[in-house]
């Protein structure tokens, strides 16, 4: 029985960029503490901590353990590392609040895509014995994924280009967002392919970033947070590995984890989803059943600004962000793992 | 590795991360991995009679262990694809080719695997493909080194 | 594949070598240590907060969580005291390039507070080695000062600049003065 009395009192992101030269943990240390500060909780009295990263990203085992010294480890405290997104650590942190004894939480995610070629590092996060030796990269896969779509009669590259270009004129009122502008379907559908049929501006941008979010429960949420967003429902779930066994075109764990975190495809204001590839927007919006009125990233998304490791995480915070300032009442956010959507994590987000 | 450097220009650094992996690779996957090397494809049949392949240790949708090895192809339909124009060196081939989803006769599930097309016009969803072997085999996926159209 | 036995072991194992290469800038940070131990000098950062002097310098202190910069850097002097050691007979795993037992030291700086890891010792037998012996740094010439070696990642160490550490001679510490500081 999920708890329904947790909620987003504190948050806080780097801005997107190509090239950050500062190291994870420098990235981190700043942006935990803003995060600390908007929450209002005394850095030494938060009951668990959860941080989301990828060592294979970072390049070098156990770099993991150095981000931590951006949450001030000593005394000790107890935390968690997740490699995964931080939306992952998020969702890690909301079942350890759910025990009762601890009252605030802090969770951050970070990765640095610069240093390594994408193309070339992501085929290590594949089954070993058949796709990771055969180099098998996230743009080839999410290019197969968008044939599969465009085959299926349920998208045509216009759509994808339409989900870019709305993507880039929305992340124009976003401070954080890398790639944003006025482009239209035509110029973005006169480009050449990269991995047809997804043109370049179909792929995220390389980013390097860093977030991190303050749970709290209860009354210490309401006393420190003037309109906490609550998190009315969180779960996630996975897919089949092997992406010929399974329909590319759908997201069934997708749909599994919005019904599980309790959305039923009733309104929501706003849906910030983690579709790193423009097809999957398509995807997912079906997968969960977003309505027609719901604005889809206002944020601008991952297409906009991907900082892997922590953009499943800032889609909570960007949906988090409109319910505390009252633009939103009822917000979806999602994150995903792995390739081609195969997991995914659903977070209901409400309003008192 | 680095440069003279004023105030604002930094050094640059390269590291390399390397790690030899040596993997056990049980009944199922060993089965595959040196059925390549005879130039066979094989599957593995779940409870309803379907062919998963490749072999798979598991369904992957009722997590039942599957033990049954079939043989199946050679020559597979191209289920999905994309193209490869810049291939990266971790790429299977030095020249553009297809990434594709290649379900082999028999079969009713696909596998990723390389196209050696030549040329993106060659590439359809439908069209017909023949692996090709490599002549040492190293016990790994890529000793079917490629598929190429069935002209 | 290349296997060691026979053809049964052949079927059950595949080699796969995963190899990844990373290209990046050196951290403000850490460059300006670099531009600093070029010309012969050690600095690190005082945290404005818990005057702790780390080096190299991080940028932070990861005890008070505070930022550190250029306003908080100190010089250190090049001698300081072993704090913990090992003796590492090297095994011939992949990437291993010793082949002969070497020393792993951790040398705690008189002006620092937090100790650098992985030095030499020389000058000295590896059984005479021991926590609490005062040592100096041993410079390369001006001229065959690299960085090689030195990046963002690992224990950032001092690279191909200070080769190694040598005992001073002098009596050695006793715990009290880095028993807060071994590792």
């Amino acid at each position: 029985m999920p708890a329904t009395d947790i909620a987003v009192i504190g948050f806080a992101q780097t801005p997107s960029v190509r090239d950050d030269a500062r190291s994870e943990v420098q990235l981190l240390v700043p942006t935990v503490a803003e995060a600390i500060e908007m929450s209002g909780v005394d850095r030494r009295e938060i009951g668990f901590t959860c941080a989301g990263s990828c060592d294979y990203l970072t390049g070098g085992p156990f770099a993991f353990v150095q981000n931590l010294e951006a949450a001030g480890a000593w005394p000790p405290i107890a935390e968690s590392h997740v490699e995964a997104d931080g939306a992952w650590a998020l969702y890690e942190a909301w079942v350890r609040l759910q025990e009762g004894d601890i009252d605030t939480a802090l969770v951050f995610g970070s990765g640095k895509s610069s240093p390594a070629n994408p193309l070339e590092l992501w085929p290590q996060q594949l089954d070993p014995y058949y796709l990771a030796p055969l180099g098998v990269d996230p743009a080839s896969l999410a290019g197969i994924q968008a044939r599969a779509l465009l085959e299926s009669g349920k998208a045509t590259e216009r759509d994808f280009a339409e989900v870019v270009a709305r993507s880039r004129r929305a992340a124009r009122s976003n401070p954080n967002a890398q790639l944003k502008g006025d482009v239209d379907a035509d110029a973005l559908l006169a480009e050449p392919y990269f991995s047809s049929p997804l043109r370049r501006h179909d792929l995220p941008p390389i980013t390097d970033g860093a977030a991190a979010v303050v749970l709290a429960r209860g009354d210490k949420a309401r006393q420190l947070c003037s309109r906490p967003a609550w998190i009315r429902g969180l779960d996630h779930r996975v897919d089949p590995h092997q992406p010929g066994m399974r329909d590319l075109t759908t997201a069934p764990s997708a749909t599994l984890a919005a019904r599980k975190a309790g959305y039923d495809g009733g309104p929501v204001d706003v849906a910030e989803l983690c579709a790193v590839f423009s097809p999957q927007e398509i995807i997912l919006r079906e997968a969960i059943g977003l309505p027609e009125a719901t604005e889809i990233n206002p944020s601008g998304g991952p297409l906009a600004g991907n900082p892997v490791m922590a953009a499943g995480l800032i889609r909570i915070i960007e949906a988090a962000a409109r319910i505390i300032d009252g633009s939103a009442n009822r917000a979806v956010a999602h994150a995903t793992g792995g390739q081609l959507l195969q997991q995914n994590l659903v977070c209901l987000l409400e309003g008192e | 590795m680095c440069s003279d450097s004023g105030v604002t220009e930094l050094r640059t650094s390269e590291t390399k991360l390397e790690f030899p992996y040596t993997r056990t690779v049980g009944p199922i996957v060993g089965a595959f991995l040196t059925g390549l090397r005879d130039g066979k494809l094989l599957g593995t049949r779940n409870r309803d009679g379907r062919v998963l392949f490749p072999a798979v240790e598991y369904d992957p949708e009722t997590g039942e262990a599957l033990t049954e090895t079939v043989e199946v192809g050679p020559e597979g339909t191209v289920d999905g694809w994309t193209w490869v124009a810049h291939p990266t060196p971790k790429h299977p081939l030095d020249r553009p080719f297809a990434f594709a989803l290649i379900r082999p006769d028999g079969a009713d599930t696909a596998m990723v695997h390389a196209v050696d097309a030549g040329d993106e016009a060659t590439m359809s969803t439908g069209m017909r493909v023949a692996p090709r072997f490599r002549q040492e085999a190293k016990g790994i996926v890529t000793d079917l080194e490629a598929w190429e159209p069935v002209r | 594949m290349t296997t060691t036995s026979g053809d049964k072991k052949e079927n059950l194992v595949m080699e796969h070598l995963v190899s990844l290469t990373y290209h990046e800038k050196l951290t403000p940070t850490l460059n300006r240590f670099v531009d600093e131990l070029l010309a012969g000098r050690i600095v690190g950062h005082r945290c404005p907060s818990c005057s702790r002097v780390y080096v190299p310098p991080k940028g932070y202190c990861p005890l008070c969580v505070v930022a550190t910069g250029p306003e908080n850097e100190v010089q250190c002097r090049d001698r300081g005291i072993v704090t913990g050691f090992t003796i590492i007979t090297p095994v011939a795993y992949y990437g291993q390039k010793e082949t002969e037992p070497f020393v792993y030291a951790s040398v705690l700086l008189d002006d620092a507070d937090s100790p650098l890891g992985g030095q030499d010792i020389v000058g000295i037998p590896h059984e005479q080695i021991r926590m609490g012996m005062r040592v100096r740094a041993v410079w390369k010439p001006e001229g065959e000062r690299t960085v090689e070696g030195i990046s963002n990642r690992g224990w950032g160490g001092l690279g191909s600049v200070v080769e190694a550490f040598e005992p001073t001679g002098e009596p050695d510490a006793a715990p009290e003065e880095y028993m807060e500081h071994i590792f």
